[in-house]
């Protein structure tokens, strides 16, 4: 099993790309070992950042980040957090960008530069496509296939636009992969030692966290979870609001960067030092000293890098595991510098972290390991990866009803089956949730799938059976068939984030043609199931509460008339006539025996 | 509870209908199934695969999901011997039901030592409740053994309440 297949071309070449929210860079693996690939300069970090020169050339990487003072508003950093995201929740984000992002349509944010609208997928393209030339540069060889990183906690969405700037940059994206697997596959690459691994990844904008097990060449996740909004950007940003509070309120984008960027330093300076100070000149717009302690930094940043262990906490949980049964810690990401971050998590751990690979580049390393799998070229190894979020779909009443838990080991599938509520109707809306909570609303809407081609039946009469498959990228796809026809039902795809395409926007079109008619099915489900709610509820009610004779024979009456509606199939309107008439009927008993009564015959019928 | 699996697991892993498998030879199955089915190792095949390989590594992860769990082992075994006994047997019975409402009323109520002595108290309910479907399932007894399945979903439910809890 462990052997390689007779080498009679030269093996394939996937590189292994972390893309990285501060710096990205590329990594192959030649053999059993795995190295980062450099520039002419010797340089495997490139910095994730892209300047729009007034004079028409796009500088990416150093080039790029020595201009951020220079056009701090044409300078785009850290798009890594606008990717898959719609441009109200990056404004909610609170982080100022001196660069302006824009809501562009279906409230996508866009970054101007000047009259140029771009999306986050062409900018993260644009890095790609530097992290590929450098990559082709050190092989001397094209490069056409790769496997591109991403934190673990980043969802569906997210996924979809990072493989669209993949393709975008000429990459054919064979695999998304999560960067603290990715990180744990560097770690674990002689794979002698089997173990549980805790892998803590504090990158520049982002946190995750994930459980493996390795087990004879197999990397099993056990479990993941993080914060695609915390990282180490946000310690710069908590020094640099204290040394913008040393400087008359400014919104200039040239002070902000300049700002951050002394942030930064103060920071790294930070790890080593006790203390640290620094006199920023802004020639023309004045001059500030600003000193700070490690122990001031320190306290600023502890809330910060408590919501990092509570995350280790919860991940450890879900793993089915005690802490005491982490064989080893594993650090990756820049951030893990900070001296607190790793105290605290060995003091949380009870075991020294491993510092044995450079934490920033973990992450490309074995991202080219998984490359090399994915290329055929190495059978002994197999990752198996989990779904970090749950995927669900809007229920009656805004629930979020969820198909697949989060933490199912990818692939994965469910199948559910749905039907129609108005005679006819050939087409049914779902939309797709993505998250935690119990109410859609409070999840991330990821997007419609709109069946159609249903048979033209009565109401309730197709079974339409809808699979939900998510593949090893962690991204969905779904199918539906008709099950008495056999009939394959069509399947259009809205998605609420990510590339607007042509036929994106035909879709959009669709869907508002079809909204009254879905509009209609919903709202006919929804009445029915409060009447059956409501009938079950009063007659258990009733059994409770000791009423008058004539008042308790109105409610009677009222309820044997919505139960008949009820069994005859009567439409909406009629139904929801009767449910007026016994919610009257209940309320002016108006007493808290028959009211208190209800709520709890109800609270019971919905706990079943 | 979410929905099993179109297909039966044991029949995914290719193993007994029991409910008395072994851990760790399960684990050995399911790794040595990803190995054979994972399509990161069947890359090579034609693409017009790619959607089957998928869907059969798919339904080896979902069997593994269940069968990993004893009670999700016990669920799927008795819908594939008895479709549908698990609907059946919904209803349960008065005394139960006020036995565990008490229940559920101790765990909301318990504090501190209280806690831990609730939670053995649970597990050797469940305990119990596990062998009585065991015994059940042994003799072919398929709707008694769903009627004890339906009851112990409530002291597992008990549980859950008092991990939350603590």
């Amino acid at each position: 099993m462990n052997e390689r297949p007779a080498a009679t071309a030269a093996p394939r070449l996937v590189v292994g790309i972390d893309l990285g929210t501060t710096n990205s860079l590329a990594a192959v693996r030649a053999g059993k070992a795995a190295r980062v690939l450099r520039d002419q300069d010797g340089e495997a970090l490139i910095p994730s950042v892209v300047c729009f020169h007034p004079d028409g050339r796009t500088l990416v990487g150093r080039a790029a980040k020595a201009l951020r003072l220079t056009f701090p508003d044409r300078t785009v950093f850290s798009v890594k957090r606008l990717v898959g995201r719609s441009a109200r929740e990056v404004s909610a984000g609170g982080n100022r960008l001196p660069y302006r992002v824009v809501a562009g349509e279906r409230d996508l944010p866009r970054v101007r530069i000047g009259d140029r609208d771009l999306t986050p997928e062409a900018i993260s393209a644009l890095i790609l496509q530097q992290v590929k030339a450098t990559a082709e540069q050190a092989l001397g060889q094209v490069v056409r296939e790769a496997v591109v990183t991403v934190p673990a906690w980043f969802d569906d969405a997210q996924r979809q636009a990072t493989k669209d700037a993949a393709a975008l940059a000429g990459l054919d994206c064979l695999r998304i992969l999560n960067e603290p697997t990715a990180a744990a596959l560097a770690y674990g690459i002689d794979g002698t030692k089997d173990g549980t691994a805790l892998v803590y990844d504090l990158g520049g904008g982002t946190f995750d966290v994930s459980i493996l097990r390795i087990e004879d060449g197999v990397f099993r996740v056990l479990s993941t979870a993080g914060d695609t909004a915390l990282g180490g950007d946000d310690f710069d940003e908590l020094l640099a609001q204290r040394i913008l509070r040393t400087l008359p309120a400014t919104e200039d984008p040239f002070v902000l960067q300049a700002v951050r960027a002394a942030a930064e330093g103060l920071k790294i300076r930070l790890s080593d030092a006790e203390s640290a100070e620094l006199t920023l000149d802004l020639g023309p717009r004045g001059t500030t000293t600003f000193a700070v302690t490690r122990g001031q930094f320190e306290a600023a940043i502890a809330p910060m890098v408590q919501r990092t262990l509570d995350c280790v906490q919860l991940a450890v949980k879900d793993a089915g595991l005690r802490l005491e049964q982490i064989d080893d810690v594993v650090l990756v990401g820049g951030s893990t510098r900070v001296p607190l971050v790793r105290a605290r998590l060995q003091a949380l751990c009870g075991k020294t972290p491993h510092t044995g690979v450079d934490p920033d580049l973990a992450v490309a390393l074995g991202a080219a390991i998984q490359a090399d799998v994915l290329a055929g070229n190495d059978r002994s190894l197999l990752l198996l990866d989990v779904i970090p979020l749950s995927l669900g779909l809007e229920t009656l009443g805004g629930a979020m009803q969820k198909l697949i838990l989060r933490n199912s080991t990818i692939p994965t599938s469910a199948t559910e089956e749905f039907s129609t509520g108005v005679d006819g109707q050939t087409a049914v809306d779902l939309a797709i949730y993505q998250g935690e909570r119990e109410l859609a609303k409070d999840c991330r809407l990821l997007g419609h799938f709109q069946l159609r081609g249903l048979p033209a039946l009565p109401a309730g009469l197709p079974r339409i059976a809808v699979t939900f498959l998510v593949d090893a990228d962690g991204v969905l796809r779904v199918t539906a068939r008709e099950q008495r026809t056999g009939v394959q039902a069509s399947i259009r795809i809205v998605p609420s984030y990510g590339l607007t395409r042509d036929e994106v926007r035909r879709m959009m079109q669709d869907s508002i043609e079809n909204a009254a008619a879905d509009w209609h099915a919903r709202e006919a489900i929804d009445v029915r199931n409060k009447a059956e709610a409501m009938v079950r509820g009063t007659r258990a009610a009733l059994q409770l509460a000791e009423l008058p004779p004539d008042q308790s024979f109105v409610v009677h009456k009222s309820v044997k008339a919505l139960a008949r509606l009820l069994a005859d199939g009567a439409p909406t309107e009629a139904l929801k006539a009767a449910c007026d008439e016994l919610s009257k009927a209940t309320a002016t008993i108006a007493d808290e025996v028959i009211s208190s009564a209800v709520t709890k015959a109800l609270r019971e019928e919905q706990g079943r | 509870m979410t929905p099993l699996p179109a297909l039966d697991p044991f029949t995914v892993f290719g193993v007994a209908r029991s409910l008395d498998l072994d851990d760790r030879t399960l684990e050995r199955r399911y790794l040595a199934l990803s190995r054979e089915c994972h399509p990161d190792l069947l890359r090579t095949q034609a693409t017009a695969d790619c959607l089957a390989v998928l869907q059969r590594s798919a339904e080896i992860n979902d069997a593994w999901k269940v069968l990993r769990d004893p009670w999700q082992r016990a669920r799927a075994l008795l819908e594939t011997a008895s479709p549908g006994v698990l609907a059946r047997n919904e209803k349960l019975d008065a005394a139960f039901l006020a036995d565990a409402l008490e229940l559920a009323e101790e765990v909301a109520f318990a504090h501190d030592d209280a806690i831990a002595r609730l939670r053995t108290r649970l597990a050797t309910v469940l305990d119990a409740d596990f062998a009585a479907v065991r015994a059940h399932v042994e003799r072919g007894e398929f709707d008694a053994a769903a009627k004890r399945f339906h009851g112990a979903h409530y002291h597992r439910k008990a549980l859950a309440d008092l991990d939350k809890k603590a």
